[in-house]
């Protein structure tokens, strides 16, 4: 045995790791135009109509383009499509197409692509993961190789949304052709960059497409999407300079990265509305006055300094600014005296127990049910917390088979309306036809006048009757408050300095066609 | 020796056929839906259904086990629900970082901890002793994800001499390995320590230092030799903990190794994946213990196989 040479075995290492620190160099060199984005989520395909991660959406933008897409402020703008006309009863959209655009394998996009992307995301036998996104499409029909004409089958008034979501991106034709089922691993599109690589536990790179139709653009030369899990861990990178774009940051952290001044933090409004749904089949909540004393009860203030460290806006409608239609009817005042008053009348004068879930099991999520549970307890309502990982959400919330026997009381959830418009805040949510197992509606909420006008609404192409629908729908849930209805939090995000033309948008994708590094 | 091999590694059969039923029943047993998960919360329930569809979880569950079996008999692990890769990519891409971090981590850590546990154990509470155990109880008690923080922090924030992430250099190795190892180091040095203690007080020490052997020899040969048993038992234990891949330092370090693959597909309700990696955990498990079976022989010849 020769264990006594244990301690020079041990200088060894120890002098080795001494050297090793000392010969690595500041600093990690970076290529030159290569731009890394620290970002929070993994990727689990490339496929955009077969994901629901808004990280792989994002990516998606450097190399998929739709016929409309978002810009930096959620506003819808033309990308492939140069025009669009909807017939007057709402059933017929024709697209006049942008000329001169090549996909990134040589194809030309034309009609004909858009027939075919459009056929695949709405044929239910390719089971893709956003197929009720594209199911009223009946049929799509080449005209002349710049016109495509699509018909649904029922009027969709938000159709031009929903293709303008980054699911709905137009795929090479002969790509899908060659790689089948792979072409989540393979995508071949129009955007500025082309896809180089994808390690799926390290890194996604994609480089500058020559042929782009936007001359000048992009003007760096390749990303890098790094998924890093660990907020501080990202936050970290982009300090340091190994990644020069870190999403989303610790809000606790925001302040103090931003007194450093070495890089930029920058705090922007979202979508992402937090909210606790109340189960109005159920007693207490079925009484409009306990629903309304919980909204009194909440100091919905302090509980945007408290959890988001006031990186955060009150909720001020059930829509939420920056969503089409948002309509403004708060936002709800703390009123606590009032709150016991009105629970007094409704015949709990002395509160009353019930249960709050976290649809989430994040760090902010539990913060957030924590606060909520003492304010509660401040006009004495007790409530047991549960913090709920994905299975069990699924199991306990999204599968529950009948509504009557339902165990979800309280839940504390958020939403983001990915198409941008009033539709997919509200139907998914509060309209009756998305009960669980459905959709969303956990509140299980009911009204004749929502249910009735939010189907109205996807008839209606004029803006302005759209409008006064919508409002009427949200004046009324406002009314019936089946929800807590909390704040939107910001997108808080880093920025190097050098960086500029990247921005996250506020349905938390990102937005880069502008990227610059000086 | 050859034939006792044999026959424990013919024993490993049974037992990974009743880990494979057990790990398959529980897996599907646990709360949630991976057709609902995969599908997001925009799909509506038909949307749902075809998702199930598309990755055969409609079929009824023993169909599905013996699909299971037969193909896993041909080495075929199965397809990832969530990323749709085989299994056996999914593994073998973050084994290799795993087991590089454990090796490293295990190195420095067992000759530090040892290396403690003796000078305690040679200079019983005397200062070496204390300040020893002081640092080994530090060590245990310092909670590794907060250690990982604090090294990122001073090391590649501040001073900027070493990378934050990624798996790619030597240097990458250099603060993950320190915040894996510290907590093994600890448990090392109070085991070698105790160990040694006990064998220090035994006859054949005083036989070994009345014949006139020097110190060095006596602590060296004759107590470290018979201290070692339960100290390479421990170290066995603390390398098949350290294969499973540490969920923590993973994360924090972005380490694309196992610990993280098997959060990310327990939270998906990722099944085949789940169900690959027990089995891969299992099957280190029973050869570790196999290789610290063989290693009491080597350290004590009184030891027989049969």
């Amino acid at each position: 045995m020769k264990n006594f040479v244990l301690p020079r075995g041990w200088r060894t290492l120890c002098l080795g790791s001494i050297l090793a620190v000392s010969l690595a160099a500041p600093g990690v060199a970076l290529a030159a135009g290569d731009v890394v984005f620290a970002v929070g989520q993994a990727f689990e395909t490339l496929d955009p109509y077969n994901t629901n991660s808004t990280g792989t959406q994002s990516a998606g933008r450097a190399y998929y383009e739709g016929l409309y897409g978002f810009n930096q402020d959620l506003v819808l703008v033309p990308l492939l499509a140069e025009s669009h006309e909807v017939s007057s009863d709402g059933l017929v959209y024709t697209f006049k197409l942008r000329q001169g655009v090549k996909f990134h394998d040589g194809t030309d996009f034309n009609a004909d692509a858009v027939k075919v992307n459009f056929d695949r995301a709405s044929n239910r036998d390719n089971r893709l993961a956003r197929y009720n996104q594209f199911n009223r499409i009946a049929k799509t029909e080449v005209v002349d190789p710049t016109t495509v004409k699509v018909t649904l089958t029922e009027p969709f008034s938000p159709f031009i949304n929903a293709i303008g979501h980054p699911s709905a991106m137009m795929i090479s034709p002969a790509a899908l052709q060659k790689f089948g089922k792979d072409i989540g691993f393979n995508p071949v599109g129009t955007g500025p960059f082309q896809f180089v690589e994808w390690k799926q536990t390290d890194y996604l790179k994609v480089k500058k497409f020559d042929g782009y139709w936007r001359k000048g653009y992009p003007k760096v030369d390749t990303l890098t999407f790094r998924p890093v899990p660990d907020a501080n861990t990202r936050t970290a990178m982009v300090q340091t300079g190994e990644a020069h774009f870190g999403f989303p940051v610790p809000f606790e952290r925001a302040q103090q990265l931003k007194d450093e001044g070495k890089v930029d933090v920058i705090d922007a409004p979202s979508i992402s509305v937090r909210y606790v749904s109340m189960n109005v089949l159920q007693k207490p909540f079925d009484d409009v006055r306990v629903r309304h004393a919980i909204n009194y009860a909440v100091n919905k203030e302090a509980f945007g300094k408290v959890v988001y460290a006031g990186h955060a806006q009150l909720m001020d409608g059930v829509v939420p600014k920056g969503v089409d239609f948002a309509h403004v009817s708060g936002p709800w005042p703390y009123n606590p005296a009032k709150a016991r008053e009105l629970l007094k009348e409704a015949g709990y004068p002395n509160g009353f127990e019930t249960s709050l879930w976290s649809a989430y099991n994040d760090s902010t999520s539990a913060k957030s049910v924590q606060f909520l549970q003492q304010q509660l307890a401040q006009v004495g309502i007790k409530a047991s917390l549960e913090i709920l990982e994905p299975g069990q959400r699924v199991q306990r919330v999204s599968q529950a088979p009948d509504p009557k026997q339902a165990g979800v009381r309280m839940l504390y959830a958020t939403w983001s309306a990915s198409t941008g418009e009033a539709d997919w805040a509200l139907r998914p949510l509060l309209a009756s036809e998305a009960w669980p197992p459905q959709l969303n509606n956990t509140a299980y909420y009911k009204n004749d006048v929502v249910d009735a006008n939010i189907a109205k609404a996807l008839r209606v192409t004029k803006r302005e009757e759209k409008a006064e629908i919508y409002k009427i729908v949200q004046e009324q849930i406002w009314k019936d408050a089946p929800w807590v209805f909390l704040n939107t939090a910001n997108n808080v995000y880093l920025r190097n300095k050098k960086l500029s033309g990247v921005y996250v948008m506020p349905d938390n994708g990102l937005s880069y066609a502008d990227i610059e590094m000086k | 020796m050859p034939s006792y091999l044999l026959k424990r590694l013919l024993g490993m059969l049974p037992t990974l056929m009743i880990v494979v039923l057990v790990v398959f029943l529980f897996v599907h047993m646990m709360p949630g839906d991976p057709a609902r998960l995969a599908a997001g919360p925009d799909a509506n329930l038909e949307t749902v259904e075809l998702v199930r569809k598309q990755l055969g979880l409609d079929r009824p569950l023993p169909e599905q086990f013996l699909t299971y079996v037969l193909n896993l008999a041909q080495g075929n692990m199965g397809v990832s629900l969530r990323t749709k890769l085989p299994v056996t990519t999914e593994i073998s891409t973050r084994f290799m970082p795993t087991m590089l971090l454990t090796l490293t981590s295990m190195a420095w850590s067992v000759v530090l901890g040892m290396l403690v546990g003796i000078m305690s154990a040679v200079f019983r509470n005397r200062w070496p002793d204390r300040a020893g155990m002081t640092a080994a109880v530090s060590g245990i008690s310092f909670p590794n994800f907060a250690l990982g923080m604090l090294l990122m922090q001073i090391f590649s924030v501040n001073l900027g001499w070493l990378p934050t992430v990624g798996a790619d250099s030597w240097r990458h190795y250099i603060l993950p390995s320190i915040t894996l190892g510290t907590a093994v180091a600890a448990v090392m040095a109070r085991f070698t320590r105790s160990s040694f203690i006990d064998v220090i007080h035994e006859d054949y020490v005083r036989t070994a230092r009345a014949k006139g052997a020097s110190e060095p020899s006596v602590v060296g040969h004759h107590a470290l030799r018979n201290a070692l048993i339960p100290v390479v038992t421990m170290m066995g234990l603390q390398f098949g903990f350290l294969l499973g891949g540490s969920i923590v330092v993973e994360t924090v370090f972005n380490w694309p190794g196992l610990g993280r693959l098997l959060v990310d597909a327990v939270n998906m309700r990722d099944y085949p994946v789940i169900q690959g990696l027990v089995l891969l955990f299992s099957l280190e498990f029973i050869l570790i213990n196999l290789i610290v079976d063989v290693l009491y022989g080597l350290i004590n010849p009184t030891i027989r196989y049969k």
